[in-house]
Parts: structure tokens; C-alpha cells; sequence
């Protein structure tokens, strides 16, 4: 199949599924974000429940495959009485597992506050919460634009879980669109290459955008 | 964690009133905690996913001999993914670092491609696409290739980092003794940088791991198959399904472990010279 009997025919079917990944991708990484920040700050308050039980979700959604994490939300929890969408159980997969990195790169990130500042924020009378949501966590997002960067694209690249549940046409991501054509059309080289070139064209442009704010933000020391 | 993190430095030793309110407090998450685990595990009891036929056979020798087979190839594939990685990777660093513009160029176009596609759709075209141009690789290949490019790129530059965190002074130093490029680079500059990559290789090893899941689209039997298999011989799912997940989540957290070991005792630089910085 040539290019431009490819996209003649399914031209409409890659533009959907481009928007349908990006989509995803700021859905999921929006999510992944505000659990990783809830998360952190589980993880480092005073309360030792709590920080236990931060770390225990970080570790579980850091390690586990996201083809077994996708299969237990597609296929064990219907047994336990809790259904949810086939786009929803990717969805959830592409929230959970970025949102531990994301927790990850936090942690990270506050080990490079200079205990001084923390001495001090103590010193004025800051309680835990104010401390945590004025000194401790602004100051840790300033240092990890890059990793939170790199973290959209792997956000991204596992929506590509889209590709292994049934989604209704209008609902492909760019991964489970070249199957789509696979199954009905020789697509051949052309096909994967088309959304491949996406894929690799939205990771730039992440990562330019990405690069552009950690100048703006960075703090110098 | 002989390093004082952020953790310790939040708090200090506290005073009777907070000390009497972070009590109160783990009492309540304590209690809110204990809830959340009974509600999972009342759904489990009332939709009989607790019953000892969904269990029992994990207590014999033969499931896990079976689930440890699966497991084997597992890990055959994902090490074999793991080196074949590496040497991309070292390929790939060798030519972003090069002088000359192509070899430099063309890696970096190969390097930003394996990062921003997603393995799942490189597997897909060794599937469905090299088969059709008369290239038959079997499950293993089709598994191991796409994972291990996909793999090359991040491994590329964490080589790349590693090579430049090594003081620029050791390759001034050995240039300037007559070593060759070829001979400062690898006798020199390359293994102090591996001691700096190392973490990184584990931990890409754990995403090795996690791509050859999708081992089923290949039909290789890794874990997940045999899974499938214990699955519809014991009409279990749940079980083991959940057991599956949590043998995943173990090595990947060991390997991780083991990365964060590694990393620590490097923190200690391998050249130190004498009196003022490096």
C-alpha cells in the first residue's frame, strides 16, 4: 500500500487515534500526578501508617508489569464484583504506574532542599502541612521538570496498553490504529512507520516544551 | 539508608502535644487503613475468591515447578534482551560521542526513535510485519529483539552520562601521556564509567522484564502463558493472576534493591585528587 493510498483510506483513523494518545496521555499523566504528590506527602508525614503504606504503593505500581496490572483490572476484578470500561481499565493502569514514578522523582527531588531551608520554615512556626505545601514540595517540582518530562513520554508510551483490549474504532490509540489496519489491510512497513513518526514527533515536542520550562524554573545553587 | 534523607530532616524530636496528636493520628490511619483492607477482603469472601479450591494448589510442589518453568523463560528472554540491549546501547553512545557529524546524527535519530516508541508497537511489526517480508524469527527472537531495541536507546544514555561523569581531567591525562583516543577511551575513561552505569543497567533490566509481559502477543511461554495455563486447568483466575503479579513485583523490587545498593557505594568517587576540588 502506498502513503497516499494509506492515509486516503485511513487518514481520519490515524488523525483519531493521534488525538486519542495525546488525549490519554495528559488524562493519565494529569492523574499520575496528583496522586504522586498525595502520595509523597503520605510518604514523608509524620504518621508511620501512612508512610508505610506510601511506600508499599509506590513499590507495587514500580514494579509490576503493565501488562499484568492490565490484566488484573480487565480480568479479575469483573470477579470481585468491580466493573469498569475496557478504556477506563487502561486508563487506570496508565495512571497508577507513572504516578509511582512519579512519587520517585518527588522524593528525589526533596533530597535536594538544603536542610537549612527546612530548619528555618520549622524556626518561623510552619506546621507540617505548610511546610510540605510552601517549602517542601513547590521546591521539589523546580527540580524535577526533566524527570517529570521524561515521565509525560513514558506516560505516553504506556498508553500504548490501549492496543490490548477491544476499543470501539473512534477510540484507538495510535498503537492498537496500526493493528486496526493490520487486521483489515496490508499495511505493512508504511503503517507502523506513520505512528511510529508520531509517537517520536510528540516525545520532541515533549521534550523540547519540557526543556524550555526547567530553564524558566530550575533553581540555581 | 545510612544516608539521611529528606525524611529525617522533616521533623525533629517532638514535644508532648505533637507527640500526643501524631498518636491520635496513626490511630485514625490505622483504623482507616484496617477498613480499606477489610472492605477488599470482604468483596474477596463474598464472591468466593477466598475458597480453598482457589487456593490449595498453590501448596503443591508441581504448580510451582510449572509457574518456575514459565518463570525461567521469563528470565531468559528478559537477559537475553538485557545484552543484546547493552551492546546496542554501547553502539549507540560510541556514535553520539563521536566527533564526526553522520555516525553522532544518526545515532541520536536512533536513540530518540527507541525512546519515543512504544514497545508494544515494535513487537508488533517484528509479528506482523517482518514475517510478511519473509523473515521467520521464532517466539524468542520476536519477544527479545523489540524489547531489546527498545531498550538500546535509555541504555545509550545512560552510557553517555556515566562517560561524562568521569573527571575530564583522566582523558586529558592520558591523551597527554600518547594514549590513543581508541586506547584513553576504553583503557581509561570507560571503566570508571562503568562503574556509574551499573545501577542504571539493573534498573533497565527491570524494564526488560516488564516488556517481555507482553510475551502473549508472540505466544512465547514466559510466566504470564504458563499463568494462563495454570488459569484454565484450576479455573482459577483471580489467584493467579494475583500470585503472578506479586512473583513480577518481588524481582523487580530486588533488582531495584540491589541497583540502589550498587549506586550507594558509588557515591564514593573512584579518583580523588589531592587538595581542592575535582
Amino acid at each position: 500500500m502506498s502513503l497516499s493510498a494509506l492515509l486516503s483510506e485511513y487518514g481520519d483513523l490515524y488523525l483519531r487515534a493521534l488525538l486519542n494518545t495525546w488525549r490519554l496521555t495528559a488524562l493519565c499523566f494529569a492523574g499520575a500526578f496528583a496522586i504522586g504528590v498525595a502520595i509523597t506527602v503520605l510518604r514523608v508525614c509524620p504518621v508511620k501508617p501512612l508512610r508505610v503504606f506510601g511506600d508499599f504503593f509506590v513499590q507495587v505500581f514500580r514494579n509490576i508489569p503493565g501488562a499484568a496490572l492490565l490484566i488484573l483490572l480487565v480480568y479479575a476484578l469483573p470477579r470481585l464484583r468491580v466493573l469498569l470500561s475496557y478504556e477506563m481499565c487502561v486508563i487506570v493502569a496508565s495512571v497508577l504506574i507513572p504516578s509511582a514514578f512519579c512519587s520517585e522523582h518527588l522524593m528525589s527531588g526533596m533530597n535536594t532542599i538544603s536542610p537549612g531551608e527546612i530548619e528555618a520554615a520549622r524556626a518561623l512556626g510552619l506546621t507540617f502541612t505548610q511546610l510540605i505545601g510552601r517549602i517542601v514540595i513547590p521546591q521539589a517540582l523546580r527540580s524535577t521538570v526533566l524527570p517529570m518530562t521524561s515521565l509525560v513520554v513514558g506516560t505516553m508510551l504506556t498508553t500504548a496498553l490501549g492496543s490490548q483490549v477491544p476499543l470501539r474504532p473512534n477510540q484507538l490509540e495510535l498503537t492498537g490504529a496500526v493493528n486496526y489496519i493490520n487486521s483489515r489491510a496490508v499495511g505493512g512497513i508504511l503503517a507502523f512507520a506513520i505512528s511510529a513518526a508520531l509517537y517520536v514527533a510528540t516525545a520532541l515536542v515533549i521534550g523540547w516544551v519540557g526543556g524550555r520550562i526547567d530553564r524558566k524554573v530550575r533553581i540555581l545553587r | 539508608m545510612s544516608a539521611p534523607t529528606i525524611r529525617d530532616r522533616l521533623y525533629e524530636a517532638p514535644g508532648p502535644r505533637t507527640r500526643r496528636r501524631v498518636a491520635l493520628f496513626t490511630v485514625l490511619a490505622l483504623i482507616g487503613l484496617g477498613f480499606l483492607l477489610f472492605i477488599i477482603i470482604r468483596q474477596f469472601a463474598r464472591q468466593g475468591q477466598l475458597e480453598a479450591r482457589y487456593w490449595d494448589f498453590f501448596l503443591k510442589w508441581s504448580t510451582w515447578r510449572y509457574l518456575g518453568q514459565g518463570l525461567l523463560s521469563t528470565l531468559k528472554a528478559a537477559l537475553t534482551a538485557a545484552v543484546i540491549a547493552i551492546a546496542l546501547g554501547f553502539i549507540l553512545m560510541r556514535g553520539k560521542l563521536r566527533q564526526n557529524p553522520v555516525p553522532r546524527w544518526i545515532a541520536t535519530a536512533v536513540i530518540e526513535f527507541t525512546r519515543g516508541v512504544p514497545t508494544l508497537l515494535l513487537i508488533y511489526f517484528f509479528f506482523l510485519v517482518l514475517p510478511r517480508m519473509g523473515l521467520n524469527l521464532g517466539a524468542f527472537w520476536r519477544i527479545t529483539l523489540p524489547c531489546a531495541i527498545s531498550a538500546s536507546g535509555i541504555i545509550a544514555e545512560a552510557f553517555r552520562a556515566g562517560v561524562n561523569a568521569v573527571p575530564k581531567g583522566q582523558a586529558e591525562a592520558a591523551l597527554s601521556l600518547g594514549l590513543s583516543n581508541t586506547r584513553t577511551f576504553y583503557q581509561v575513561v570507560f571503566p570508571q564509567a562503568l562503574r556509574f552505569v551499573i545501577p542504571s543497567l539493573i534498573s533497565e533490566l527491570v524494564i526488560v522484564l516488564k516488556d517481555t509481559t507482553f510475551a502473549y502477543v508472540v505466544s512465547y511461554a514466559d510466566l504470564m502463558q504458563h499463568a494462563k495455563v495454570l488459569i484454565t486447568s484450576h479455573d482459577a483466575l483471580v489467584s493467579v493472576y494475583l500470585v503472578v503479579a506479586v512473583i513480577y513485583i518481588l524481582i523487580n523490587y530486588a533488582l531495584n534493591r540491589m541497583s540502589d545498593r550498587i549506586a550507594q557505594g558509588n557515591r564514593r568517587p573512584t579518583v580523588q585528587r589531592q587538595g581542592g576540588a575535582a
